[in-house]
């Protein structure tokens, strides 16, 4: 029986072996394994109610290149993207569009915003400088714009930001030249899959601000019974902006933390000897909740006992003295005739032009009626106290705005302008604490024992560089917040944390961020194809055994049973 | 993929066994208890392999090929022979030829094979969203590897139950039956020793599964023309 027909042995098997394998070696290119990449997702808050950011964090659709694929090609209308995730870089987003699509709420699968590696947290060792080039700037201008738009709008799909990467770039590549051919991604065309596996977003519940204190008292006179006078430094140290887990606020306000804690230092030492420690206390204060009107500087103000609350001669506050321009700005709320004021001012600009900077007054009254304090020394105002800020920022921004959010990363803040701004603040309390006003001494000079130390400053302006520090998404006891109290305490005596709940109209959501899996899929088609291809390969190999084991008549006689038998049953 | 991907790749790796049963008379004579006994066979021996490998086996760390590890593990390999010949020859079988036992044997020792070795990736990977050829190669394999089982089944049946074969022949079926025997080995090597990717050593197994099916078919017909 086997010998019955060697010579056709191998014919038919190799028939349908031989396509398989061309199509396997041809496809073979296309294979490898799912990519992986954190992506970071847009906030999602309700403000007194009203949702804003994004609602969604599940994610899982196909990849789509742009808005538009195949509408403007085919003119028909509007490609369906319900069922789409866009992929966009941020190096090339068209704004206009962009803000279109979200005003109109046009339906979406989801969005991957792509920033560029620059604006990466993790990737610290772009240092910046007054040499970064103008692209630079363009894409920063771009994603300020962005972030506002995001955070400002009530988006009912997710929308998450990634990084640009070689893995990412690929995909984002071939799923370009996919639309490039105006085939949209579906089930049936096969393409790449984006998966983001989220439960739905939780409410935060009760979130707190940490507000942390530390003292450095002066020298009483010996039987001086009255309290000495008291001047604060403070800084808001949290952050906000479209990104939670990427929102470092390096300028903003990471800048005014790194020169408040050089500033206790500087003073620390100073204070430490009897001979040097001057007859007023300092008070340093890192206050959160400050994107959202400096409301911890207001909890935190309430809480001061009201008796020390009078002690306070004035109070400096420092907010984004990062970037390497020679123009700063003290922002006052009282009129500039004040005496405190125009002695604050004075002491500042006569040491400022010593270091070759430029200070200039800026007077904004107060509307107690209006809920926006646009700076933190309006809380202080509020609660009469004498209170200027010191900021490169020329205008007041608005709600919600510098505050830290995705673009303001390590790479456009500079180290010496930093290292300048802290000399001018420190010297200028050191002439008003040592009456040395108007006088030409340097008492932080470089080469002293109490000069500026770069080193210090570069640390922690690294460490809070990539440091997400968004209030409400930071634990009571986060590391953060020890650290920051663990470095006061280093410099200065009765470190104290108030942990005070945010108020009300604030309701935040987690799942801030998450892991991209991006799969290549095949399509249904290709499924069908292949079970078409298979099916064809076992009748062949079933009747290539049937005739060699049985012979042809056997092959004729199965295949015409079933047929008979169709015909009688009808 | 889907479950659709997963049932294409389990027709591909278990379909041509159910085909072969079903399309040759061994399915007239009813012999899958045989084929059943050499699954069970074929598990024992397995399992005697996997003692064997975990006792003289290093693990690797690395990818590398081993020349010694490598002819440890052949050796190893050669457990399956034994199998295989305890299953020809020491199991009773209801009057089958000897035609049709051999095929039977083969049969369950490729199925249990596929059953073992293939089907647990194939549930864990194929349902996965992601695609991958590898499934597909798997179950190509597979099907080289059901000719490989029936080729050295039909030369172990021509050396221990066949008594009056050619003399000249006698030589040729053993080399052929080592080379069969040794086919595991050989493939790991190519993919280890040469870096050969898989859809390359997949083809090789295709073609040399075929290549020893002719050889052996041959070896086969040519024995049985003396004896009828």
């Amino acid at each position: 029986m086997a010998k019955s027909q060697p010579s056709m042995l191998g014919l038919p098997v190799y028939s349908s072996v031989v396509p398989l394998l061309i199509i396997v070696m041809a496809c073979v290119e296309l294979c490898d394994a799912a990519t992986v990449i954190d992506v970071y997702r847009l906030v999602q808050y309700d403000l007194a109610g009203v949702p804003f950011g994004s609602r969604l964090a599940a994610l899982n659709h196909h990849a789509g290149s742009s808005l538009f694929s195949s509408s403007s090609a085919a003119g028909t209308a509007a490609a369906d993207l319900s069922r789409t995730v866009l992929i966009l870089p941020v190096r090339e987003l068209n704004l206009t569009f962009i803000r279109e699509y979200i005003g109109q709420r046009k339906p979406l699968g989801g969005l991957l915003l792509l920033l560029p590696p620059l604006f990466n947290p993790e990737n610290v060792d772009s240092r910046g400088g007054s040499d970064h080039g103008s692209a630079e700037d363009v894409i920063k201008e771009v994603l300020i714009e962005l972030e506002q738009l995001l955070i400002n709008a009530n988006i009912p799909y997710p929308v998450y930001f990634g990084f640009e990467d070689d893995r990412v770039n690929a995909v984002l590549a071939d799923v370009k030249k996919n639309d490039a051919t105006g085939q949209p991604a579906t089930a049936t065309t096969g393409g790449y899959k984006l998966v983001v596996a989220a439960p739905e977003p939780k409410k935060i519940a009760s979130p707190t601000i940490a507000n942390i204190q530390g003292w450095l008292p002066g020298l009483k006179a010996d039987g001086d019974s009255n309290q000495l006078p008291t001047i604060a430094v403070v800084a808001s140290y949290d952050t906000f902006g479209a990104a939670p887990a990427l929102s470092v606020g390096s300028d903003s306000n990471g800048s005014g933390v790194v020169a408040l804690l050089e500033i206790a230092r500087l003073f620390s030492i100073l204070y430490s000897s009897p001979k040097t420690r001057g007859r007023y206390n300092l008070l340093f204060a890192l206050t959160s909740g400050g994107p959202y009107n400096y409301n911890g500087t207001h909890k935190w103000l309430r809480s001061l006992d009201q008796r020390l609350r009078e002690t306070i001669d004035y109070a400096i506050c420092l907010n984004s003295i990062g970037a390497s321009s020679n123009e700063l700005w003290i922002h006052v709320s009282k009129p500039p005739d004040n005496v405190y004021i125009k002695q604050i001012f004075e002491g500042f600009s006569s040491v400022s032009e010593e270091l070759g900077l430029k200070v200039g007054l800026k007077h904004k009254k107060i509307n107690i009626s209006n809920p926006r304090v646009a700076w933190e020394h309006e809380q202080f105002s509020r609660m009469r106290v004498t209170a200027a800020t010191l900021s490169e920022l020329s205008a007041a921004p608005d709600f919600l705005e510098n505050t830290g959010g995705l673009s303001d990363k390590r790479y456009f803040v500079d180290e010496a302008s930093i290292s300048r701004r802290v000399k001018l603040v420190a010297e200028s309390l050191a002439r008003h604490i040592y009456g040395q006003e108007g006088k030409n001494v340097d008492i932080f000079a470089d080469g002293s024992s109490l000069s500026i130390n770069p080193s210090y400053i570069h640390s922690w302006l690294q460490f809070l560089s990539t440091t997400p520090r968004v209030a409400p998404f930071l634990s009571k006891n986060d590391p953060l917040i020890m650290a920051l109290k663990k470095e006061l305490a280093d410099h200065t005596v009765e470190v104290r944390v108030q942990q005070e709940g945010l108020d009300g109209i604030f309701t935040f959501y987690d799942s801030t961020s998450g892991k991209l899996h991006i799969y290549q899929v095949a399509s249904v088609t290709f499924d069908l194809l292949l079970l078409l291809v298979l099916g064809s390969y076992l009748i062949t190999l079933f009747c290539f055994l049937v005739i060699t084991t049985r012979g042809v008549d056997d092959l004729i006689s199965v295949f015409r049973r079933p047929a008979s038998r169709k015909v009688k049953t009808a | 993929m889907t479950v659709f991907h997963f049932i294409n790749c389990a027709i591909l790796t278990f379909g041509p066994h159910a085909v072969y049963y079903s399309a040759t008379p061994l399915s007239e004579y009813d012999t899958i208890g045989t084929s059943i006994k050499a699954a069970v066979v074929y598990l024992i021996t397995a399992l005697v392999k996997l003692v064997c490998l975990a006792t003289f086996l290093n693990v690797s760390e690395s990818d590398s090929f081993d020349p010694y590890q490598e002819l440890l593990k052949a050796s190893i390999g050669f457990i399956d022979v034994a199998g295989l010949y305890f299953a020809l020859t020491q199991l009773a079988h209801r009057n089958i030829s000897q035609n049709h036992k051999f095929q039977a044997v083969g049969l369950g020792w490729a199925f249990a094979d596929s059953v073992l070795h293939r089907l647990a990736p194939l549930w864990m990977g194929a349902r996965g969203l992601e695609f991958t050829w590898d499934y597909i190669l798997q179950g190509l394999e597979a099907n080289a590897n059901l000719v490989f089982s029936i080729s050295l089944a039909a030369l172990g049946s021509l050396m221990w139950l066949r008594k009056n074969k050619p003399k000249t022949l006698i030589p040729i079926i053993y080399a052929c039956a080592g080379i069969v025997a040794t086919m595991p080995s050989i493939t790991s090597y190519l993919r280890q020793g040469l870096g050969w990717h898989f859809p390359k050593v997949v083809g090789f197994e295709l073609f040399s599964s075929l290549a020893m099916a002719f050889i052996s078919w041959q070896l086969f017909a040519a024995c049985q023309r003396p004896s009828s």
